[in-house]
C-alpha cells in the first residue's frame, strides 16, 4: 500500500513538474498570434463545405502561425452548440444565426467584440446596418455578419411566357399575373404561386403594407393594425383562392423545390435556392426578380454572424480568424462564386446577384428578441390552421400578440 | 403444432401446415382425404403465401427504395422514379472517398459491441438474479429498473451532460458508453426468460457442488439462447442507430459514428439523396449481417427450449 | 464456495449468502440506475426550481415553474395530442406484433424469410426511416399513386395535413416496432411448452379456439411486457415529429408531442428549469399511467 501511494506521489509531482516547464516556455513571438483555433457551422449544401474548406486554406497560407480545423456540426445545430458550451468546450469561431442570436447573446456564450475593433482598428462601418444590428445587444456587438441574404421572387420564365403576362411588381399585378396563369394553364398540375404557411414569409408582405411586427422600440407587438391585417390577408387570400398552395401541397419539401419540380411558377425565397436549382433542377428556366411592392417595398433580410466564444482558449488567433473571414479580402473569397452574398457594401456580389443586393435598403434583419422561438412556434403553427380554414386571422393575430406580450415579459 | 387440427384455423396457417406435414407438392390427398378439397386447399395454401409475400415486399419497400435512390444522379432523385434512368455508382465511390466512413463504421461498430456486451453481462446477472435470488427488496429494486423506462431521454440530458462534464467524459467512448447502458428492456427480457426455465436443472448443478456463479454461467447462461440473441439484436440495433445522444457527446470528426455521418448529407434546403441513401446502404448492413447470425442463434434456442419438458 | 452452504437451502446461513449474492449480481443494473437515471431525476427536480441556463443557476424561481407549465395551453395541447397517439398506436403495435409472431412462429417454409421481413423496418434508424417515409407519403409520392389507381385521387400530403399528422405517425411507428413487438412476442410464445398445445388438440379444440382460449391467455406476461414498452415508448415520442414538422410540432399543433415542446424550451430558448418542471410533470404522468396499468393487468404478472 505504501509502495502504491509513493509511486502515485512522485508520479503527481512529475506532472506538476512537467506542467510548469511546458507553461514556462516563452511562446514564438513572431508575428502575432499563433496556435489552433477550430471554426464550426452548419453546411447549407455540399459546395459550402468545399468552398469554406478552400477560404481556410487562404487564411492559413496568410497566417502561418495559426492552424484551422474546420468542423462542421450536423444535425441539429443550436442543441449541438448548447451542449458545446456547457461543457466549455465551443469551437473558437463559429457561425450564429441571427435568429438565435438574442438567445445566445443573452445566455453570455458569446464574445464581446467592440474591444476588439477599437483595439485593432477594425471598422464595422461597411456592414449592412440592419444586419449588424441584429448581433448587437445593450450596445455590445456580439458577431459580424459573414453573409446574407433577403428574400426575391424567383418566377419560371417560360411559364410566364405561356401565360403572356410581364413580370409582376406590385400586389394587384402578382394576382393578375396568377390569375393569367391559372386561366392559361401555365402551371399543368400545379399552382401559380408557391407559399409556405411560414412568418419568415410572410412578413416582408407586412413590411411592404407600411405595417410592422414590433413598434419602433421593439417593445411591444404591432400586428393588429389596418396596414398588417391587410398584407395578412392579402398571403392567405392567395392560399385561400387556390392562386396560391403550400409547398407540402405540391409534393415538395420547400418552394424551392416545387419551382424546380415546375409545380409552381412564383415563389419567394432568397440567394439560397439558386444554387440549389443549379445543382438539383440545371434545365429549369428561371429568373430572380425584386419583391413586389404594396404601398412601400420591404423586405427580410436573413443573415448568419461569424461570433467568438466567450470560452474560446485562444481569443488572439479566433479574432485574427474571424476579422479575416468577415473582412472584405476573406469576405470576397467567401462570395465570389454566388453561394452567399456578401453582407460588407464594399465587397462587389457575384454575377447575377445584383437584383437581391439592391433589396439591402428595404430588408429588415430576421432578429428580434430573445425568447422569439416560441413566439415563432405560434405564428407558423396558427398560420397553418388559417390555410386550412381551422382559425381566422383576426384569431392568429390574437395569439401572436399575446405570445409576443408573453415573451417581452420574461 | 402438427397435433392441432389445421381447418380451423385459417387460410394461412392451415396451408402452412400442410407444407410441413409434406403436402407442398399436392401430391397426395390431404387430411381431409375429400378429392375436392384438396384442390380447394391448396388454392388458399397458394393465396397465403401470396399473401404473405406481399406483406413482406411491403416491409422491404424502404430498403428497396432506399437502394434505388442510391443509384440515381441528384437531379433524377427530385422526380418519382421506382428505377433509376441512368444508373450510377457515383454516391458509393463518393461516399467512401471523400468521407472517412470507414472511420465511422469502425466508432460504431466499437461501442456497438462494447455496449451489448456489457449490457448482455449486466442483464444476464442481473436477470437471473431477480428471477432466481432471494433477497429482501428484490421486488421494488426491480420496479426500480424497470421504472427507468418511463424517463425520457431528453429529461435526463441536462442533469447527465453537466454529470459528464464534472467526470471530464465529453467527446470520450467511456462516456457514451456509460450512457447508453439503458438496461430496463434487456434486464427484463433476460428476466422473464428466466422465470421459464424449470428449476430443476439448476437443483441438480447445486447438488452436484456448483456456486451460484457457476450455476448461472455453466446452466442458466446456456439454456438463456434466445433471450440473449433478442438483447444483443436489441441493443446492438439501439447503439448504431442512435443520433440523439452521439450527436451531444461525441463532438469531434475523430469521434463520430455512422448516424453522425450520414447527417453530413443532409442540409437546410436540400438533401444529396443518392449520397445520403448510398451511406445508409452501407450503415445499414452491419445490423442486417448482426440480425441475420443473431435470429438464427434465435432459432436453435428455441428449439432447445421446446424439448425442456 | 463451500457446497454445504445449498445444502441448507431454506436455513439461515444459505439464506443470507443467497440475498448477499442477489445484491451483488444487480449491483450492476442498480448503479447504473442509481447514476444515470435516479440521480439525474433529483437533480432535474433540483434545477426545476430555478432560472436555469447553459452555465447553471440564475436564480430561484420557486415552483413557479410547474404553474406556468400547468397553464400552458399548448403544454396541454401536446398532452392531448400524445394521448391520442397513444391510443391509435398502442394497439396497432400489439395487434400486428402478435399477429407476425404467430405466423413466424409456425413451422412453414422459409419462416426465416418471412421473420427476417418482418423485422426489417426495425433495423433502420428512426431518422432514415422517418426520412423515407416523407418522401413516399408526400402528395404525389408513392401511396398516394398507389390510391389514385383505386379511385382515390386526393393527393393528401399525410404529414402536413392537421387531421392526418398524427395518425400517419402513428401508423409509421406501429410499422416499423412492429418487428421488435413481434421479437417479444415471439420470446413469449416459446415459452409456452408444447404439452399445452397437446392437451388442447386431445380436447379436440380447434386452432382459432386454441389460440383464443389457450395461447391468448398463456401470452399474460408478454401482453403486459409489450403494453408496458409500447405505452412509455409512445408516450416519449420525439423523433419522427421533430423530424415531420421540422422541429415546429406543426402544422397546427398536431405532432407537438410534450417531449418535443420540451426540447423546444430546452435548446431554442435555453430555458432549462422550466423544461425541467415539463419532464418531471411527464414524468409523473407515466408513473400514475404505469401503476394503473399494473393494477389492471393484476399484480402477478410483473412479479
Amino acid at each position: 500500500m505504501r509502495r502504491v501511494l509513493l509511486t502515485f506521489l512522485v508520479l503527481a509531482i512529475a506532472a506538476v513538474v512537467a506542467t510548469t516547464a511546458a507553461q514556462a516556455r516563452p511562446h514564438r513571438t513572431a508575428a502575432g498570434p499563433s496556435g489552433n483555433v477550430v471554426l464550426s457551422g452548419w453546411a447549407s449544401s455540399g459546395s459550402e463545405f468545399d468552398f469554406l474548406t478552400n477560404v481556410v486554406q487562404d487564411f492559413e497560407k496568410k497566417y502561418p502561425n495559426i492552424h484551422v480545423t474546420y468542423q462542421p456540426i450536423n444535425g441539429n445545430y443550436p442543441q449541438a452548440m448548447l451542449a458545446r458550451f456547457a461543457s466549455h468546450t465551443p469551437p473558437d469561431v463559429f457561425y450564429v444565426d441571427s435568429s438565435v442570436a438574442p438567445d445566445w447573446m443573452a445566455a453570455g456564450v458569446l464574445q464581446p467584440l467592440n474591444s476588439y475593433f477599437s483595439k485593432f482598428h477594425f471598422s464595422t462601418k461597411p456592414f449592412f446596418p440592419r444586419l449588424l444590428s441584429g448581433f448587437t445587444y445593450k450596445g455590445q456587438v456580439y458577431g459580424l455578419p459573414k453573409d446574407w441574404s433577403p428574400l426575391a421572387m424567383e418566377i419560371n420564365t417560360s411559364m410566364l411566357q405561356k401565360a403572356g403576362v410581364g413580370v409582376p411588381t406590385t400586389w394587384p399585378a402578382l394576382i393578375a399575373a396568377a390569375k393569367r396563369m391559372q386561366v392559361t394553364n401555365a402551371v399543368p398540375g400545379g399552382a401559380p404561386i408557391c407559399l409556405s404557411a411560414d412568418w419568415a414569409r410572410l412578413l416582408p408582405f407586412v413590411y411592404q403594407a407600411g405595417g410592422s411586427f414590433l413598434n419602433k422600440a421593439g417593445t411591444a407587438p404591432v400586428l393588429n393594425t389596418p396596414a398588417a391585417k391587410k398584407a395578412i390577408n392579402f398571403y392567405v387570400g392567395l392560399a385561400t383562392s387556390g392562386l396560391a398552395r403550400t409547398p407540402d401541397q405540391l409534393g415538395s419539401g420547400w418552394c424551392g423545390e416545387a419551382l424546380g419540380k415546375q409545380k409552381a411558377a412564383i415563389i419567394f425565397e432568397g440567394n439560397w435556392a439558386l444554387p440549389y436549382m443549379h445543382d438539383t433542377f440545371p434545365t429549369v428556366s428561371y429568373a430572380t426578380y425584386a419583391m413586389p411592392h404594396g404601398r412601400a417595398r420591404g423586405d427580410l433580410g436573413f443573415t448568419t454572424s461569424y461570433s467568438m466564444a466567450k470560452d474560446s482558449k485562444n481569443k488572439a488567433a479566433a479574432w485574427t480568424l474571424l476579422s479575416y473571414l468577415t473582412g472584405a479580402q476573406g469576405m470576397k473569397k467567401w462570395t465570389d462564386q454566388g453561394l452567399a452574398l456578401p453582407s460588407r457594401s464594399d465587397v462587389p456580389p457575384a454575377a447575377g446577384r445584383s437584383v437581391l443586393i439592391k433589396e439591402a435598403p428595404y430588408s429588415r434583419a430576421w432578429s428580434f428578441f430573445p425568447g422569439f422561438s416560441d413566439v415563432y412556434t405560434v405564428m407558423n403553427n396558427d398560420l397553418t390552421a388559417v390555410f386550412q380554414g381551422k382559425k381566422d386571422v383576426q384569431g392568429m393575430i390574437n395569439d401572436i400578440q399575446a405570445a409576443t406580450v408573453k415573451a417581452l415579459k420574461k | 403444432m402438427t397435433a392441432i387440427e389445421p381447418e380451423s384455423f385459417g387460410p394461412p396457417a392451415a396451408a402452412i401446415d400442410n407444407l410441413v406435414t409434406g403436402n407442398v407438392d399436392g401430391g397426395g390427398p390431404s387430411r381431409g382425404a375429400i378429392p375436392g378439397r384438396a384442390r380447394s386447399e391448396r388454392a388458399i395454401r397458394v393465396g397465403a403465401y401470396a399473401a404473405m409475400t406481399a406483406i413482406s415486399l411491403l416491409f422491404f419497400i424502404p430498403f428497396l427504395w432506399t437502394v434505388s435512390t442510391s443509384l440515381k444522379t441528384l437531379p433524377e432523385t427530385a422526380y418519382f422514379s421506382l428505377l433509376p434512368n441512368h444508373w450510377s455508382l457515383q454516391a458509393y465511390h463518393d461516399v467512401w472517398t471523400k468521407y472517412d466512413f470507414a472511420r465511422y463504421i469502425e466508432n460504431s461498430a466499437g461501442l456497438s459491441v462494447a455496449i451489448t456486451l456489457i449490457t448482455l453481462v449486466v442483464a444476464g446477472l442481473g436477470g437471473y438474479a431477480f428471477a432466481r435470488l432471494r433477497f429482501p427488496g428484490r421486488e421494488i429494486l426491480f420496479f426500480g429498473v424497470l421504472a427507468t423506462l418511463m424517463v425520457p431521454d431528453q429529461l435526463r440530458l441536462v442533469p447527465v451532460y453537466e454529470m459528464l462534464v464534472k467526470w471530464h467524459l465529453i467527446n470520450t467512448y467511456t462516456g457514451y458508453v456509460l450512457i447508453k447502458l439503458g438496461l430496463a428492456t434487456s434486464l427484463f427480457l433476460m428476466r422473464q426468460y428466466f422465470l421459464t426455465i424449470p428449476k430443476d436443472l439448476e437443483e441438480a448443478a447445486k447438488l452436484d457442488g456448483a456456486g451460484y456463479f457457476k450455476t448461472f454461467w455453466r446452466v442458466m447462461l446456456p439454456l438463456a439462447g434466445p433471450a440473449l440473441a433478442a438483447v444483443t439484436i436489441l441493443e446492438f440495433q439501439g447503439a448504431w442507430n442512435d443520433f440523439f445522444w452521439a450527436s451531444l457527446l461525441l463532438q469531434t470528426p475523430d469521434h463520430y459514428t455512422v448516424q453522425l455521418g450520414l447527417a453530413q448529407f443532409v442540409f437546410q434546403y436540400h438533401t444529396e439523396w443518392p449520397k445520403l441513401m448510398a451511406a445508409s446502404v452501407i450503415a445499414i448492413l452491419p445490423i442486417v449481417a448482426v440480425y441475420l447470425v443473431f435470429q438464427r442463434y434465435f432459432v436453435a434456442g428455441v428449439a432447445s427450449a421446446g424439448v425442456k419438458g | 464456495m463451500s457446497a454445504e452452504a445449498y445444502r441448507v437451502r431454506g436455513g439461515r446461513p444459505g439464506r443470507a449468502r443467497e440475498a448477499l449474492v442477489g445484491y451483488a449480481f444487480v449491483l450492476a443494473p442498480m448503479a447504473v440506475f442509481g447514476v444515470f437515471f435516479l440521480f439525474p431525476i433529483g437533480y432535474a427536480i433540483y434545477i426545476s426550481r430555478y432560472n436555469w441556463g447553459v452555465y447553471g443557476s440564475q436564480g430561484s424561481v420557486g415552483w413557479h415553474n410547474y404553474g406556468w407549465v400547468l397553464h400552458d395551453p399548448i403544454f396541454w395541447r401536446s398532452m392531448r395530442n400524445i394521448g391520442e397517439y397513444t391510443a391509435w398506436v398502442v394497439p396497432a403495435q400489439m395487434a400486428l406484433g402478435l399477429f407476425m409472431a404467430v405466423i413466424v412462429n409456425q413451422k412453414i417454409k422459409a419462416r426465416t424469410f418471412f421473420r427476417s421481413a418482418f423485422y426489417f423496418p426495425s433495423i433502420a434508424s428512426s431518422a432514415a426511416i422517418t426520412t423515407i417515409a416523407i418522401f413516399i407519403l408526400n402528395a404525389d409520392g408513392l401511396l398516394n399513386k398507389a390510391l389514385s389507381l383505386v379511385g382515390y385521387d386526393h393527393h393528401t400530403p399525410w404529414f402536413y395535413t392537421t387531421t392526418t399528422a398524427m395518425p400517419t405517425i402513428a401508423g409509421l411507428n406501429a410499422w416499423t416496432t412492429s418487428g421488435t413487438m413481434m421479437l417479444f412476442y415471439l420470446a413469449s410464445l416459446q415459452a409456452i411448452p408444447n404439452d399445452v398445445y397437446e392437451a388442447a388438440a386431445i380436447d379436440g379444440a380447434g386452432r382459432w379456439r386454441t389460440f383464443w382460449k389457450v395461447t391468448f391467455p398463456l401470452l399474460k406476461p408478454g401482453h403486459f411486457f409489450v403494453a408496458v414498452v409500447s405505452i412509455l415508448g409512445a408516450v416519449k415520442l420525439y423523433d419522427q415529429a421533430f423530424i415531420v414538422s421540422g422541429g415546429t410540432g406543426g402544422p397546427d399543433y398536431a405532432t407537438l408531442t410534450p417531449v418535443l415542446l420540451l426540447v423546444q424550451e430546452a435548446v431554442q430558448n435555453i430555458r432549462f428549469g422550466y423544461a425541467a418542471a415539463m419532464g418531471v410533470i411527464l414524468l409523473a404522468f407515466m408513473v400514475v399511467l404505469t401503476l394503473a396499468q399494473r393494477l389492471l393487468f393484476g399484480r402477478s404478472e410483473a412479479a
